[in-house]
């Protein structure tokens, strides 16, 4: 079992760095599974009394990574699944974050057994006042999952929305559903081909109603006879979530990102979907909740 | 607010009661103003109690909050202020005036223009929020309102040869106020037309005291006018209900008379010049002593 990645673009590592603090936020553990052709992250506190919802990043190794090798432990075997501490790594990677001050070269990352199995983050950096470079090592200590607990590790699944709407004012979404979770428990997603959301807040004392419009549609379900066109352009879906873990999910984001993707499962699910680069996306689902 | 009565018709909204009155074709208040900055902070001042009257007239708009019957706080909002300010008759009315601060935070620090409507009795009062930034996004709320609670009337003799009247910058009192002991029950006002002209003294549960003296010649004084001693004794928690709006305000004046009932201006400028005042009615604490 061999896993060792670098990355060398600064932006990228910043990056990098910014997804494992959002992990760091939402949870205290999170999952690692480290594929041929991707890296998969996953946070799932929901068993808990907290209020983070299920998130998880897919990061295609070649965006990130110029040198990507995973072996795993039986050649028959697809997968390296690790659990460690979020907070630990996004803390080994605080580094790359770093901004005027020094500069990093690179960063690798290496799973290595030294008195117990870790993730080594070594970083390479230039302060100003030095033409040396130094390495800034962080071991990460990891617990491996053994193939025969695989099956409570899956990725899980985008589920299949009716409408999906790509909402540009992420700033604002987010101060908004901050201050909604203080006037009602439970928010109402409603959405339609139009391209306008509406975020519904109701309480004894209030009645708070915000609408996106002209946003983008990303998709509505592909209408299977000419008939069904035309209700398809007029197609209206709601769901209501729980406010506490919206607003969690969008106060843990730490990517610059303007642009989120919001699809909408009637009275199921809402799922999120935040595009950081083609090949690196973050998922996250906040179940429906009855009112 | 269309567009909320849509939502209500598709079962998105429930509650009727927070939908406007069809009952009523006009509306007895309509105003906008155009940032919402020095608006907000002047409610956030006198939001230290649940319920807050608004008072709408031709001269302007009052916003009255108080806590049992010795402190008092109005923020008077002249119709210049506003850029449409339409009154029919003189409406008033009662919100939550936590639910009200809240709705006008909605979008963050992003400026937004505001419009509140009120069609009468029974009818909620509605914000429209639109965010300058980002014209897709708009927000309705709508408030429920409750029957006026008449507001205590304070008044001080403007007549009476003992009414002091001192002018400060803002700023410099609230630096005063910041750095007074903490800890004390009481502060003791004197203003007297000799030395030390304006003094402020804590007195605490350990028999503690400390005392700030301001000389009429400091350049924190604007107008001094005097002409005879007054002391009196307040509570340091009502004074302290003060300093949210202390610490915006530009301009202080700080009225009393022989009575010790305290009245305290506070001038809130936005960019744009245009003033807004919180008035704040402080009754004095009794003396036990015979002395």
């Amino acid at each position: 079992m061999k896993f060792r990645a670098k990355m060398l673009d600064v932006l990228y590592m910043r990056e990098f760095q910014a997804i494992a603090a959002t992990l760091a936020k939402l949870a205290k553990d999170c999952v690692m599974i480290l594929g041929q052709e991707r890296m998969h992250f996953i946070v799932n506190e929901e068993h808990c009394s907290t209020s983070s919802p299920l998130v998880w990043v897919s990061i295609g190794s070649k965006d990130y990574f110029p040198e990507y090798k995973m072996t795993p432990a039986r050649p028959d075997e697809d997968f390296i699944v690790l659990v460690m501490s979020a907070m630990h790594l996004s803390r080994a990677l605080a580094v790359l974050r770093s901004g005027t001050s020094s500069s990093v070269h690179s960063c690798k990352l290496k799973l290595k057994q030294i008195q117990f199995p870790c993730i080594s983050v070594i970083a390479t950096v230039v302060s100003p006042s030095s033409a040396e470079p130094r390495e800034v090592v962080h071991d990460v200590p990891v617990t491996v999952v053994p193939a025969s607990d695989w099956p409570s590790f899956v990725l899980p699944k985008v589920p299949s929305t009716q409408l999906v709407l790509g909402v540009p004012s992420l700033r604002l979404l987010r101060s908004l559903i901050d201050k909604l979770k203080n006037i009602s428990p439970s928010l109402i997603f409603h959405g339609s081909a139009t391209g306008e959301l509406n975020l519904v807040a109701e309480s004894e004392m209030a009645t708070i109603t915000t609408r996106f419009s002209r946003l983008l549609l990303h998709k509505v379900n592909q209408p299977q006879s000419p008939s069904a066109t035309a209700a398809a352009a007029a197609l209206e879906v709601s769901c209501s979530v729980d406010t506490r873990k919206a607003s969690a999910f969008f106060n843990a984001l730490q990517l610059p990102n303007e642009e989120i993707m919001i699809g909408i499962d009637k009275e199921r699910c809402i799922c999120l979907q935040l595009d950081i680069r083609s090949q690196v996306v973050l998922h996250s689902i906040l179940p429906a909740v009855c009112i | 607010m269309q567009h909320s009565k849509l939502l209500y018709e598709k079962g998105i909204i429930k509650n009727r009661r927070m939908l406007t009155q069809s009952q009523y074709e006009n509306y007895k208040l309509v105003c906008r103003l155009e940032h919402i900055k020095t608006f907000y902070s002047s409610i956030k001042a006198i939001c230290f109690s649940d319920f807050g009257t608004l008072q709408a007239s031709e001269d302007g708009l009052l916003i009255t909050v108080e806590q049992g019957k010795s402190i008092q706080a109005t923020l008077f909002i002249a119709p210049a202020f506003f850029a449409e300010f339409k009154v029919d008759g003189a409406p008033s009315f009662s919100v939550k005036i936590n639910v009200l601060a809240e709705c006008l935070s909605l979008f963050g620090l992003s400026d937004c223009s505001i419009k509140m409507l009120y069609k009468g009795e029974g009818a909620p009062l509605l914000l429209l929020l639109e965010p300058h930034d980002d014209d897709q996004v708009s927000t309705e709320c709508s408030i429920k309102t409750t029957n006026v609670e008449e507001p205590m009337e304070y008044e001080l003799d403007l007549n009476s040869s003992s009414l002091n009247t001192i002018f400060m910058r803002g700023p410099d009192l609230s630096n005063i106020f910041h750095e007074l002991d903490k800890a004390a029950d009481e502060y003791e006002f004197t203003i007297s037309p000799l030395k030390p002209h304006f003094k402020i003294t804590t007195l605490g549960v350990m028999q503690a005291e400390s005392s700030v003296e301001v000389a009429k010649s400091s350049d924190m004084i604007i107008l001094f006018n005097c002409r005879e001693t007054t002391v009196a004794r307040y509570k340091c928690q009502q004074i302290k209900l003060t300093n949210k709006a202390m610490q915006v305000a530009t301009k202080v004046a700080i009225k009393t008379d022989a009575s010790g009932l305290l009245e305290m201006h506070f001038m809130m400028q936005s960019d744009d010049q245009e003033e807004m005042y919180v008035r704040f009615f402080i009754t004095p604490l009794l003396e036990l002593d015979g002395n």
